[in-house]
């Protein structure tokens, strides 16, 4: 019996000393990135001097702002058109008919877009993109940030979709049947019932549309434009050239923006309600 | 009217934006790709043509050249699932076991971190790391340990470990839901039950984990396979991979039909893994339920996990398989 | 397109036939028919109408987007255009001529870019195409300052599209450490790859330049179009070389700068930029390899479609001032083609003259790259190149 308890309390242990491995690996690269973000020097890989002149130059970089801002704002458009269609979508699934056709196929369509090694997207998209907007004249899709939330939105939905009809799985049909019982029409109730039960899902979606969006390179770098290219694409042709400590400054900061904000969805969720593991994993969309 | 219009849609209507935005913005432009791979080149200054349809561009793919960085890519993609799957089972356990679940929450978010940062930024850490001159270079061979600047940087070593990095997120979060989910009442039962520590974890913590592990394998795996910023940031000409071929006839070669090919080629892979790995995934949950069967309530927050443990009715088949598509909430198609 | 008369009318008539495409796809959409009409356009690809350009109007943008090779101008003299105009430029770079027609071609005029930078012998194909747009010459009155052995080259006469940006030539750059024996030739350059380079090797992203390595090697005129010199050249690029390569970049400075690399194929000017920026200069040395390689010349040029056509031709015309030319040519390392760069140079004493300003002899011996036949054979080259040191 002592002998037991020592074993076990050793493959504990080992368990332990992974956990912190694990976080170290995880860990390392960005603590990197951070401590580099202090480099005063010309180039990133060289450590010069420690300082702030990188974020001083980065806020006071044009380009970057700009590119900071369109990755922002194609996010938001992403995050916004992905959940609506996810969120007609995943109802729509998570309350189709029993042998229904329909939602096999939807699913099936969804999925294949999850398949899709990105570049394919991206070499599909750009000349789709291209037809629509010069052959056919629909002028919004010479626009760089147009294009860009249309790609994202594609890539998104099947994932939003399927968080929320998880959501949605998960939780009886009978209120909304109560509801019309009750003689509301099936909008109100659908208004009323179903879309605040979907509401941890559509959150947890949205946030993900955002981060798909906010990180995505390789569809953005076929569908971009100049004046419209976000920011892991500017990262991505600076890498090419010559890397400046400039991209490491204004990566910690979104990093920094990124986690207050996860933050704050956080509380918001635990004010309604759940634990905290329950929270983490709603926000990462499971 | 609008009884027989509802009547001829059923319940789908609801879900029509999504049908025709998916139709029109994705269905249609990969069909397009697939279209053009029939095609052929004519010239420098044309992207292809479709004069005449052949099957000779699927025959430039299979050369032995497309065919080696394939075969390169193919290991590199095995390699990292792998690896990502080793480093992660221990590492889920631990957090949804071992863990007090007071602390549960903040863990699993600072495991969320990375893939909260930009994936290229992440990958120039790497880059700053494995520099010849950097600083752990520098490090290693002041304590003696290497004798040579590290050389790493510019090979598939680097992009190996790059890669695995890049999607070891995506690995833990599914396993760890599932390891969550199966539920402390099944791992007392077990233990109360008589059987030991190791046994609990490989006959019943192990299997209920399953759809965390098919669905953890996918998400790393899809993606790594069709990824090329790593490769590009870590590798050099040595790390090559399939994902940097298709880019580079769209973006230098301008060969649009060798290059929809490719990518067609890389697609139906993808798919055929999928595919593989689900069949997969159904036998060995077949097999799990007939040798290992435990029947018992598990609890309502198991949710749709809860499911595959126990025998189900033939309508819930494609329920079953759910989990591997679903699971692919956590992250898809990244980077 | 094949209006050659004075610059304005030909711009009109560059213009009109894609307004006029346009306005019949906006018909035929009306009509009813566009998707089917679309997808029997794209899946043809034979419809290759452009966006329409945006004409100047006299008033300065507020941005404009620079597409050019990378690091391959000063960002002081980008800062100082923003302070003396307004328009924010931003800078996107491509590592290969072919990646550069890729993205015209691909987006057809709405890439989004305005000033681009295109070699000289891609500049016929690329006007033919409908990829550039004639440049209004009243609008860069700076083109005074060109030094006229470099205007009115046989790829655009009377700089119809385009004006030199730089001119060069194309050598290595190796580490005297590891390679410790006289380099002087193409064949050298082979055998340290083989060699003690080994693995330590990177080529340019350029499929013309890659194969001029093999073809130099061999004595060969490096524009060759014969079947069998190029089957040899591949055989001896796949079979010799490429196993041994590490990297392809498009600029050889980044590459020096990340270090792990011993021998690079580097245009002089990054070959210098690198070596400036080494703690120890000594440790890398340059040659221009004989018997022959590459004089080129990088030309300004306004995209089709751009959308800032005046902030467009007051870059330009900016990069063509004196100041700015001799600041440009000290960055980057390559004479920008304007009057009296070589006298101030050695007046003022700028670093590493040599390898911005190559000898008579050496100039002799080099050859113009031409665009021909064979380039679609050089493509495939080089894609197969590449694949082969992946594997």
């Amino acid at each position: 019996m002592p002998e037991r308890i020592r074993r076990r309390s050793l493959t504990d242990t080992a368990l332990w000393v992974w956990g912190a491995v694990v976080f170290v690996f995880l860990f390392l690269p960005i603590a990197v990135i951070v401590l580099y973000s202090f480099n005063n020097g010309r180039l990133l890989a060289s450590f010069d001097e420690l300082g702030v002149q990188a974020y001083v130059s980065g806020l006071q970089n044009d380009v970057i702002i700009a590119s900071v801002m369109t990755s922002l704002k194609a996010a938001t458009g992403t995050a916004l058109l992905a959940t609506v269609l996810g969120t007609f979508g995943g109802i729509a699934l998570a309350r189709a008919t029993k042998g229904a056709k329909w939602p096999v196929l939807l699913t099936a369509l969804l999925a294949l877009t999850l398949v899709t090694p990105e570049v394919v997207d991206g070499i599909a998209m750009l000349p789709w993109f291209v037809t629509l907007g010069v052959d056919a004249g629909l002028t919004p899709f010479n626009n760089g940030l147009f294009r860009l939330v249309i790609a994202h939105t594609a890539f998104s939905t099947a994932i939003v979709t399927f968080i929320i009809r998880a959501r949605m799985a998960g939780i009886d049909s009978s209120l909304e049947e109560a509801a019309e019982d009750l003689g509301a029409t099936k909008w109100r109730s659908f208004r009323d019932v179903t879309l605040p039960l979907a509401g941890p899902g559509i959150l947890a979606g949205a946030l993900m549309a955002f981060t798909l969006s906010l990180d995505n390179t390789i569809l953005s770098s076929f569908v971009q434009q100049p004046g419209y290219t976000p920011w892991p694409v500017y990262i991505f042709s600076a890498v090419r050239v010559a890397l400046r400590p400039e991209v490491a400054a204004i990566s910690t900061a979104m990093l920094v923006l990124t986690l207050l904000a996860l933050a704050l969805v956080g509380l918001v969720l635990k004010r309604s309600g759940n634990s905290s593991s329950q929270i983490v994993k709603t926000m990462a969309g499971s | 009217m609008t009884s027989r219009f509802r009547k001829f849609l059923g319940d789908s209507a609801l879900s029509f934006p999504t049908w025709a935005y998916m139709l029109f913005f994705f269905a249609l432009p990969v069909a397009l790709v697939m279209w053009y791979s029939f095609g052929f080149k004519p010239d420098q200054f044309t992207t292809h043509s479709m004069e005449q349809l052949s099957l000779g561009r699927y025959r430039e793919v299979v050369s032995p050249t497309f065919l080696s960085v394939f075969t390169a890519t193919l290991r590199i993609s095995i390699v990292g699932t792998l690896a990502c799957l080793v480093i992660a089972v221990p590492f889920a356990y631990w957090l949804a076991v071992k863990v007090p679940p007071g602390r549960r929450g903040l863990l699993l978010a600072l495991v969320l971190v990375p893939f909260w940062t930009n994936f290229l930024v992440r990958t120039l850490g790497w880059q700053i790391i494995l520099s010849p001159d950097g600083f752990v270079s520098e490090a290693l061979q002041g304590i003696g340990l290497l004798g040579s600047p590290l050389d790493i940087l510019y090979s598939r070593a680097a992009v190996q470990i790059g890669v695995i990095y890049n999607y070891l997120p995506l690995m833990i979060l599914p396993l760890f839901v599932a390891m969550d989910s199966a539920g402390v009442q099944l791992r007392e039962a077990s233990a109360d039950l008589g059987a030991g520590k190791w046994r609990t974890f490989f006959q019943v913590t192990l299997p209920l984990a399953t759809p965390g592990v098919v669905s953890g394998c996918l998400l790393v795996f899809i993606p790594l396979t069709g990824d090329y910023i790593t490769a590009s940031v870590l590798g050099g000409a040595n790390g090559t991979m399939i994902g940097q071929l298709v880019a580079n006839q769209f973006q230098n070669a301008q060969n649009w039909a060798l290059g929809s090919a490719m990518a067609v080629v890389l697609m139906l892979f993808t798919l055929a893994v999928v595919v593989v790995t689900a069949l997969l995934a159904l036998v060995v949950k077949a097999i799990i339920r007939y040798v290992g069967r435990v029947e018992l309530p598990t609890g309502q927050h198991a949710g749709t996990d809860a499911g595959t443990a126990a025998d189900l009715p033939e309508g819930s088949r494609v329920r079953q398989a759910e989990p591997a598509v679903s699971g692919t909430t956590t992250g898809g198609p990244h980077a | 397109m094949k209006a050659r008369k004075a610059t304005g009318t030909a711009d009109i008539r560059l213009l009109a036939p894609t307004i006029l495409s346009r306005e019949l796809s906006r018909r035929s959409l009306f009509a009813g028919t566009a998707v089917v009409g679309l997808l029997g356009l794209a899946g043809c690809g034979g419809d290759r109408a452009m966006a329409s350009s945006p004409a100047p109007n006299g008033k300065i943008e507020n941005n404009v987007n620079l597409y050019s090779w990378g690091d391959y101008d000063p960002p002081e003299s980008i800062s100082s255009f923003t302070a003396a105009t307004g328009a924010t430029v931003q800078v996107d770079s491509f590592g290969s001529n072919e990646e550069l027609i890729s993205k015209l071609a691909a987006t057809r005029g709405t890439s989004g870019y305005d000033v681009v930078v295109p070699t000289g012998l891609m500049i016929p194909q690329m006007a033919e195409h409908g990829l550039l747009q004639p440049l209004q010459k009243e609008l860069i009155p700076n083109f005074t300052n060109m030094d006229p052995n470099f205007t009115d080259q046989v790829w655009d006469p009377g700089n119809k599209y385009t004006i030199c940006k730089a001119w060069g030539t194309t050598g290595y750059v190796y580490d005297t450490y590891t390679i410790t024996r006289p380099m002087a030739s193409w064949q050298d350059f082979l055998e340290a790859a083989m060699g003690e380079a080994s693995g330590r090797t990177a080529l340019l992203e350029d499929p013309w330049e890659v194969c001029s390595i093999a073809l130099g090697a061999a004595g060969e005129d490096l524009n060759t179009t014969d079947e069998e010199k190029l089957d040899a050249c591949e055989r001896v690029l796949l079979d010799n070389l490429a196993p041994h390569v590490r990297a392809y970049f498009g600029a050889a400075s980044t590459g020096m700068v990340q270090g792990g690399l011993a021998l690079l194929q580097s245009y002089n000017g990054d070959a210098r930029q690198g070596m400036l920026e080494m703690d120890d200069p000594e440790q890398w040395k340059f040659v221009y390899p004989t018997p022959s390689a590459n004089l080129w010349m990088d030309n300004w040029a306004i995209a089709t479609g751009a959308p800032h056509p005046d902030a467009a031709h007051a870059l330009i015309n900016h990069m063509l001032s004196p100041e700015v030319a001799f600041e440009q040519m000290d960055y980057i390392g390559y004479p920008v083609g304007t009057k009296g760069l070589e006298e101030r140079a050695e007046e003022e004493g700028v670093e590493l003259p040599e390898l911005i300003f190559p000898a008579q002899d050496v100039l002799d011996r080099l050859t113009p790259s031409e665009m021909n036949e064979a380039q679609q054979r050089r493509v495939e080259i080089f894609s197969s190149a590449q694949a082969r040191s992946g594997a």
